[in-house]
Parts: structure tokens; sequence; C-alpha cells
């Protein structure tokens, strides 16, 4: 058995401390010791802050209880995204946590659906999804756990305050056992023989030195690109949008149990609704319009008044070509950036870390190099097609689109896409069969929900679900909406709800904003 | 846009009646004619198969009864495969349609075997598992669901007879409304733009169909060869009277250019030779498998294969199934289970219409992807671990390995993880029978694993292998099983 692995973690953002809670609360203090640099100088990004359901498991593993965490970082529930004006003006779509109806004989349901669209029927896809319902009403429950109850057939994830959550996090690994230095890195030492890290150097002079280095310093990558120059695949001709300008604000009531994602004239606008305020920001393409332009536009499309000036961030879509690179993994804005259109910046930072724990050996491969390689390689393959196939979900949101009143959107709907993609589309729009995998992100309703909302239609359906009998399908299928109609209206308000299960406890730190 | 109303499917194989079957009940609803160009077995088939569990469920979706089933193909169960000699005179191992242990926490029992190994004692999967014990005793009962976890741990393939389950499904599928052509094809009438038309038999007819399905491998189209990695190319089978006592597992002992096989049925013993003809001649190979079953009766060599597949198993209006798409020695028991998955996969990308070409696109996409699988399973009995000696076996371990097999293998070599990616037939616990089997032991194991691990021991583990030990002894006898199920009366069969 290897002594206590030495991890130093960069930076003390959401990956930094999401990073440090795992490591402590998961392998624990025999099997490694942490410590966390940032600097109380350097602001945080505080990337997203909305999350995706698989947060849930995370938490679970590392021992999180979900209701404090909430009450401590000002969270409301979130059952999926609005995106509004997408493929054209006026359009409004959900991106639900959750299924459309259900498989019938083995089929998807939409067959089912689009069936019955051939034969008349003017009922929308989202009536038979509970999240979306539910979301329209704004109204919120925990899901059942019994499988046959139409409450099981959705998922949560959180809306909250990323500077917050950091800080929870802090508390909880220093609990744990987390060092914490505060101090700005002023240089990285590489070992001579091979170019691994060996140290690195503070400002007050002193040098801390590590085992493994977890680079959660931000766009920046400090020491995954600075020091190691690992490189970087951008995937800009496909995700243009290069800054963001982000702004809080006053909360209008009622509080959504959804994100926001607004397509604009240069990219679009997110709205996320807090417990105290409204997140908001507007993610552009600065070749499309000027920062200037884009604060008064988003200054003009809040819903209370702006509690803050609009903050500006750079960024290039894109994925580092390693993510572990020697002793160094690169985890959160280091390791890559893909616009938080689908709040997969947190996770993403979460299939790093499980990843990394999860291949992690107990014994070194030798004294010099202990990480073997093939763990290595295996780990930054894994990392890859997590990102990919993210990426590929991603730019479906932009090309499929119909609107021709912007610059931007007529390079998106033109532009040449992916071959992963385009084969994904074009059997959809042929017969409204979804491309599934078995890992990585997004699963069947996803998919549906994007092609749907983004007007690409099938011309066809799997002729499997002509089989059923027609009079037999409307009932079924006029059931499963009056059981999601019902269910819903039973539901509690989203806001009502909040304030019963995790109501807003002020942090003893206020931490400042991100 | 014209409609597919018509299939002609091209074989008499087992494959070309499950595919008519299976194609006829699921488009029933849209009176979808289905005709099978009955070419015969063929002789590139050997006297029996063994099968993989998922057979089980083909049967249930197309309304085959197992009593009647097993009563008509002289089939046993199948519990195992045992592999022997493969890392040298002496070996052995199992790999069994079951779980291993049951979970310790979140740590899978593989892998507190694994730790065992590192730490260099002797322990292995089969006393930890109900399928691989009963087999081991040569006893069976079907799993079942109930308050003891271990009688839903396993599941089960079977040991057929080849002729007799073809006779079984052509019954079965012209029961069901299937049009049989018999004869054999002389020539095949395509369009301009390469589509099939129809086949025109021997006899002069000529057969019309918007699709086609091949089994028997119509026309040459681009392959993936693999014989660098499995050089076996010729099969050779004989039949042996059948054994007193049959075990449910399926036995593969490996020789000197290739391996034998035997399968026990109800009213023989099948067995076989797997064989390379760049190492040994027909005769010579005859000659192995006379030594192995000096009771043998029959000894032919039977087919004739070049490992590989076709890069496109979907072009225009043609589907290849079964050994016309797929070339791979049997080791893994898979060939129908591919098969199927071709049907299945067919099923939910039957065309629109006559046109269209994207659904054969995402079919060769998903097909390729299982088959490799399947071709990087049999490769890891030859390759991961311990190595058999001799200058065929040497061979077998020049190339370098598919890509996907050589992550796999690198990855469970450096901490004892096993990936199992999209379209893999062979699962997490599958790879672990494997790889436990021929001894490749990672260098050590995951951190956390190690953790999960810490306070348990061997000895806490005696009540578990003492309860399969004395649940496995509590079942019947397999060959008694057998006999009692075919008397059962059938139900719903003619």
């Amino acid at each position: 058995m290897r002594p206590p692995l030495n991890i130093v973690i960069v930076g003390g953002g959401t990956a930094g401390w999401m990073t440090a809670a795992a490591f402590a609360s998961v392998l624990g203090q025999q099997k490694c010791r942490i410590r966390l640099i940032e600097s109380s100088e350097i602001g945080i990004v505080g990337v997203g802050e909305a999350t995706l359901p698989h947060i849930r498991f995370f938490n679970k593993r590392i021992g999180i209880d979900e209701r404090e965490l909430m009450a401590r970082t000002q969270a409301t529930f979130k059952l999926g995204i609005e995106f509004v004006d997408w493929a054209r003006l006026g359009d409004s779509y959900f991106h639900p946590f959750g299924a459309y109806g259900s498989r019938m004989a083995g089929v998807p349901f939409h067959n089912y659906w689009l069936r019955q669209q051939q034969a008349g029927d003017t009922t929308l896809l989202e009536d038979y999804s509970l999240p979306i319902v539910a979301s329209r009403m704004n109204k919120f429950a925990l899901p059942s756990e019994d499988p046959a109850a139409v409450l099981s057939t959705f998922g949560y994830a959180f809306q909250f305050d990323a500077s917050l959550y950091a800080a929870y996090l802090r508390g909880f690994s220093e609990q744990r056992g987390v060092q914490r230095t505060d101090g700005k890195i002023v240089d990285v030492k590489l070992r001579g023989t091979d170019g691994w890290i060996e140290s690195v150097k503070l400002e007050d002079g002193s040098m801390i030195t590590g085992d493994l280095f977890i680079d959660c310093s931000g766009f920046r990558g400090l020491l995954i690109e600075q020091a190691l120059k690992t490189g970087y695949d951008e995937w800009t001709k496909w995700l243009p949008c290069d800054r963001a300008a982000a702004v809080p604000c006053e909360n209008a009531s009622p509080l959504t149990p959804y994100t926001r994602a607004t397509a604009r004239e240069a990219g679009w606008q997110w709205r996320i609704p807090l417990q105290h305020r409204t997140g908001n920001g507007y993610v552009y393409s600065s070749g499309f319009i000027s920062d200037d332009e884009v604060a008064s536009k988003l200054l003009s499309r809040l819903d209370g008044k702006a509690l803050a000036d609009p903050r500006f961030l750079r960024f290039t879509a894109g994925r580092r070509r390693k993510t572990w690179n020697r002793n160094c993994v690169a985890i959160g804005l280091a390791g890559g950036f893909l616009e938080p259109l689908e709040s997969t910046s947190i996770h993403l930072i979460q299939v790093a870390i499980t990843t990394l724990i999860d291949y992690l050996t107990d014994t070194p491969a030798s004294a010099e190099a202990p990480f073997d390689p093939r763990t290595v390689d295996a780990f930054n393959r894994w990392i890859e097609m997590e990102y990919d196939r993210v990426r590929d979900f991603l730019i479906l949101h932009y090309h499929a689109t119909e609107r021709d009143d912007a610059p931007i959107w007529n390079y998106c709907r033109t532009m040449d896409i992916p071959d992963s993609l385009k084969h994904k589309m074009e059997l959809f729009r042929h017969r409204a069969r979804v491309v599934t995998y078995k890992d990585g992100l997004f699963l069947e309703p996803s998919w549906l929900a994007v092609y749907f909302g983004q007007r690409v239609i099938p011309q066809g359906y799997d002729p499997l679900a002509d089989a059923a009998d027609g009079a037999a399908l409307a009932r079924k299928m006029q059931q499963v909406r009056e059981q999601i109609q019902t269910a819903a209206v039973r539901m509690t308000g989203h806001e009502d709800f909040l304030r019963s299960y995790c109501p807003a406890i002020k942090p003893a730190m206020t931490g400042a904003r991100a | 846009m014209s409609r597919v109303d018509r299939v002609v499917i091209v074989g008499g194989d087992a494959v070309a009646w499950l595919a008519g079957i299976s194609l006829h009940r699921a488009f029933r609803h849209r009176g979808l004619d289905v005709a099978v160009v009955d070419t015969g077995r063929g002789k590139n088939t050997t006297n029996a198969r063994w099968t993989l569990p998922s057979l089980r469920g083909m049967h249930s979706l197309i309304g085959v009864q197992e009593p009647e089933f097993l009563r008509r193909t002289g089939a046993t169960f199948k519990l195992a495969s045992e592999h022997i000699g493969w890392q040298g005179d002496g070996s052995r191992f199992l790999h069994a349609h079951g779980d291993i242990g049951t979970a310790i926490g979140a740590a899978p029992f593989y892998k507190f075997l694994l730790r065992e190994q590192i730490a260099g004692r002797r322990t292995g999967p089969e006393p930890y598992s109900l399928a691989a014990e009963a087999a081991r005793l040569g006893r069976f009962a079907r799993p079942m669901t109930g308050a003891d976890e271990l009688t839903s741990s396993f599941t089960y393939g079977f040991h057929i007879d080849e002729a007799a389950y073809v006779e079984y499904l052509r019954e079965h599928a012209i029961r069901a409304g299937i049009r049989s052509v018999a004869g054999a094809v002389a020539s095949i009438d395509a369009s301009e733009t390469g589509r099939i038309r129809s086949v025109r038999l021997e006899s002069g007819d000529a057969i019309e169909g918007d699709l086609f399905v091949d089994c028997v491998g119509l026309s040459e189209t681009e392959r993936d060869d693999w014989s660098a990695w499995l050089p076996c190319d010729r099969m050779a089978c004989a039949s042996a009277p059948p054994l007193a006592n049959p075990p449910p597992l399926t036995q593969t002992t490996a020789s000197e250019a290739g391996w034998t096989w035997r399968v026990p049925l109800t009213a023989a013993t099948a067995v076989g030779h797997v064989y390379c003809s760049a190492f040994v001649d027909d005769d010579a190979a005859l000659a192995k498998l006379a030594s192995v079953a000096p009771e043998a009766r029959d000894l032919r060599v039977v087919a004739r294969f070049h490992s590989g597949r076709r890069r496109r198993f979907w072009e225009r209006n043609c589907v290849a199934l079964g050994q016309a798409a797929l070339e791979l020695e049997p080791l893994a028991g898979a060939d129908l289970h591919f098969a199927q998955l071709g049907i299945a996969t067919l099923i939910e990308l039957f065309p629109l219409d006559g046109q269209s070409t994207v659904e054969g696109v995402e079919y060769n996409r998903v097909m390729a992807e299982h088959a490799d699988s399947l071709r990087d399973f049999t490769i890891a009995h030859y390759r991961a671990g311990a190595a058999r000696p001799g200058e065929f076996w040497n061979t077998t371990r020049v190339a370098p390995l598919p890509e996907n097999l050589a992550h796999k293998l690198d990855l469970f070599g450096a901490n004892g993880r096993i990936d199992v990616r999209d379209h893999e037939s062979f699962e997490e616990v599958d790879w672990a029978w494997l790889l436990l089997g021929v001894r490749d032991m990672p260098s050590t194991l995951e951190m956390q694993m190690t953790s999960l691990l810490e306070s348990v021991t061997a000895e806490q583990m005696e009540p578990l292998r003492t309860h399969i030990e004395r649940l496995a002894g509590s079942m019947p006898r397999h060959l008694e099983y057998v006999r009692h199920q075919v008397s059962a009366p059938g139900r719903g069969t003619s």
C-alpha cells in the first residue's frame, strides 16, 4: 500500500473545493493528504449556478446533506431548462429532467405521439412530460421511489449561488482534514529529468511539494498549460461564443423551478432564479457584438433591479489535449470550457473528480513515476468522450435553427458540423430515431427535447409503432396526459416548497459574489 | 416513396429461420411478406452449437416453448464454458453465466478476489458462483427469484443439436405463414444502382423482393481481416456417444494448433476441432479429434473460414446476417447472439422506404461495434494472462492488439478496472471470469477498492461459499432435470 498521496489542489473555486471535498470524503486521510492553495486576492469565476440531476449522486457519494446544502447556498429546485427564441423568435421549449411518456412494446413513446400527430392529434409532446407541465405551473415535489407512480418519471437538480457552494464545500473539506493555504503562486518548479511538477512557489517564498497536482486555476491553466504546455483543442468554429457578461438582479415572483436560456442577437442569455436573487448572464461571440452593447442589452433585459455592474469573462470553447498530463490533472475550466447552455460545467467537474477517484491506484507504479501511464491514458480517453458528447449536443442548439435575423444565427445555421452530429440529425429527421449511448451525458429524452424544440421535425417514425390498436392508443395517451396533469396540479408551489424545505440560512462568511 | 413490403431471406440455417420468424412477427400488422429461399443447411455447419443465454429472450419473443424446444433438439443446459489447457497443460478455468459472489458494499466481489491474488493467496471465482459450482457438480435448476438472491444470480444457455434445431425452426416458420422456396441461387438481378430486384434460382424461378437478407454470403464486399489475431481457419466435427452424466457446460481444450470442443447433448456428445491449416493438415486435425474422442463417429471437416467481418453489413437493399456477416471461431458461443443482434437491429431500423440509406449507415455503425467487441473477447482468450507455449500459440500473440482491446487490458493491468463501452455483449462480470481465469493479474488495485475491502477477510466469505455449495448440491442432476422438462406436457404447441 502506498503512503498517503500528497495532493495539491491549485485554485479554490467550485472545481477546487468540489475536488477537495470528494477526495477527503471518499478516500480519507489515510489515503491522501490534501492541501488547497487559493488566493483571496483572485476572484473565482463561480461557473454555472445551475446543475444537472447527476449532482445528487455526487452529494450522496461524498455524504452531503442535500437540504443543508440548499439552505446554505440560497438554492432553488430545477426541473429543466426553458429555451426561448431558439429555432424561431417566439418559440419556447423545455429540456426536462425526465422522460416523455413511457415505452410501449419496446418502442419509445414519441413514435406513438408522431403517429397520432399524423392522424390529426394536436396534443403537444410536452403534455406527456411531468417536469415540463409542473415547470409551466411553477410547481415542485420530490420524485417518488415507486417506479409505477407518475411521480417517479422525473429527476431534479439545483440552482444555487456558486460562491456560497464553494464556501460550503470549503467548510465541509476543512472538517475532513483538508489544509487550506492562502497564497498566490508565483512559480512552478518542474523536475529536470522528466518535467513532472515538483513544487509550486508562493509569493511569500514558501515551496509546496506534492505527488499529484490538481489544476483548478481556471481558464489560464496555471499548471496544465502555463507550466506543462499541454495544448488545447479549440471548438470555436462550432461554438463561436467566447465571452460572457454576468449580473445579478432582484428576484421577480414567482421563483421558477427551472433555468431559462433565451437566444439573443449574438448569443444567448441565462436566467437562474435563486432564493435571494436572480443570476443573469449574456454569453456571446465577440465577433458579432461589442462588450458595451452586451452590457446595455443585458441590463435592459432583467427581471428586476441590477444588484451589481456586469462582470465580463473570456473563454475559448474546447478541451485540454490531455486532462491528465504527467502528475497534473486539470479539473474545471483549466481542463476545458463548454458554455453553460446545458449546465454542464459542474457536471464535467464532477465527472473528472469521480473518474480520477475511480482510477487512482493503491500502490505507485514506480518511485519516479507513481502514476501508471495506462491509467492516465484511460482516464484521458474517458474525459475526452464525455466532452465530445456534450459538444455535439451543444452544437445542435446553435445549428438547428431557422433564425436568419442576425449574423451569428446565419453562421451557425449554415456551418459545417461534426460528422457524428450530422449522422444523428439525419437519422432523427428521417425516422425519429435517437442515437443513444451507454456512457456520457444526455439520454434519449434530452435529445428528443432539443430536436423537437429546435424544429428538427422527423418525416417518419418507427414502423413498429403502427402495430398498436389506434383507439386503445388514443385512450392510453389521454390517460397519460391526465395523470400528469393531475399530478402536477397536486404538487406544491415551488416557492412554498422551498420555504418549508430549505429556507436560506445566512452564511457565516459572506463571500464575494462570483 | 416506395414501401418495403417484401423481404426475401436467402439461406437455410438457424439464422435464416430466426430472421424470417422475427421479421414476420414484428411486421405482421403491415402485412409484410417474408419469403425464405431455403438453400439448405449448407456444408459449412457443425453438428452442434452452444449458445449464450440471450437465445432465451429470442425464443420467448418468437413463441418457442422451452420444453418442446428441448425435446425436439436434444438440447441440454449450459451454465458455463470450461477452458482447458489454454495457459498450458494442466491449466483450466471456467466462464460461468452468472455472478461472482455478491457485491461487498460498493465493491464488486471480483475485486476481493483480485486483492487476494495480488497478495499471493490462491483463490478463484468458482467457489463463489452458484452457476460454476452447479456446473462442477453436474447439477442444474433454472434460476428463481425469491428470498435467496443467489438463486437468481445466474442464467443459462443451451447445447443444441444443430440439424434438429434448424428443422424445428423451419417447421415453426412455415406454421407461422412464412413462404419457403427450396433451391439454390443461380444469379442475382440488380438494377442500375446495384439494388437487388430478385434472385433467380437454379430452377429458373425468380424471387422478387424489396429487401434482401443474406445468410449465405451472396456478394463479395470489403472485409476486415482478423486472421492475424485469430488464425484458425478450419473446423472439424464428429459425434460421440452421450455421457452418462453430462455436465451443464461446454468444454474447450487447447490443442497444438487450435482447440477442441465437447458439447453434451441428450442423445450424443458432439465434439469438434477448430484449427489452423498452416500448422496442421486436415488428416492430422481429424486424428487429433479422434484421439480426444476415441468413440466418435462420422469425423469430417465441415468448415473453412477466414476470421473477419464485412465492412458494411447493410449495403443498398441487402443485409448480411450470421456467417454472411461475421466469420469468427465459436469459442465464445456468440454466433447466434450476433445474428440475434443483427435481426433486432434490423427490426429497429426497418427501412421506411426503399430509397433511404441512413438506416444502413446506422446499422453498420452499431453492428460493427458489436462484431468488434465479440472479436476482442475471443482474442482475449489467446492474449490475456498466462500464455500457452507452442509454435501456433506463439503466432497468435504477434500482432498488436486491436485498439479497444489493448485499452481494456491496459487499464485492467494497471488497476484492475474493467471498462465496458457501448455495444459490447460481454459484461463486466464476463470479463472478470475471463481475466481471473487466464490469471491476467493487475499490478495493483484501485485505491478506493482497497479502502472498501480493507477489513474484509477470506474467512468472512466462508458462509457464502458453503451456502453456494449446499444450494448447488441440492439441485437435481442435470440430465434428470432435462428429462423431467421434456416429459412435461408442452403448452400451446401443435
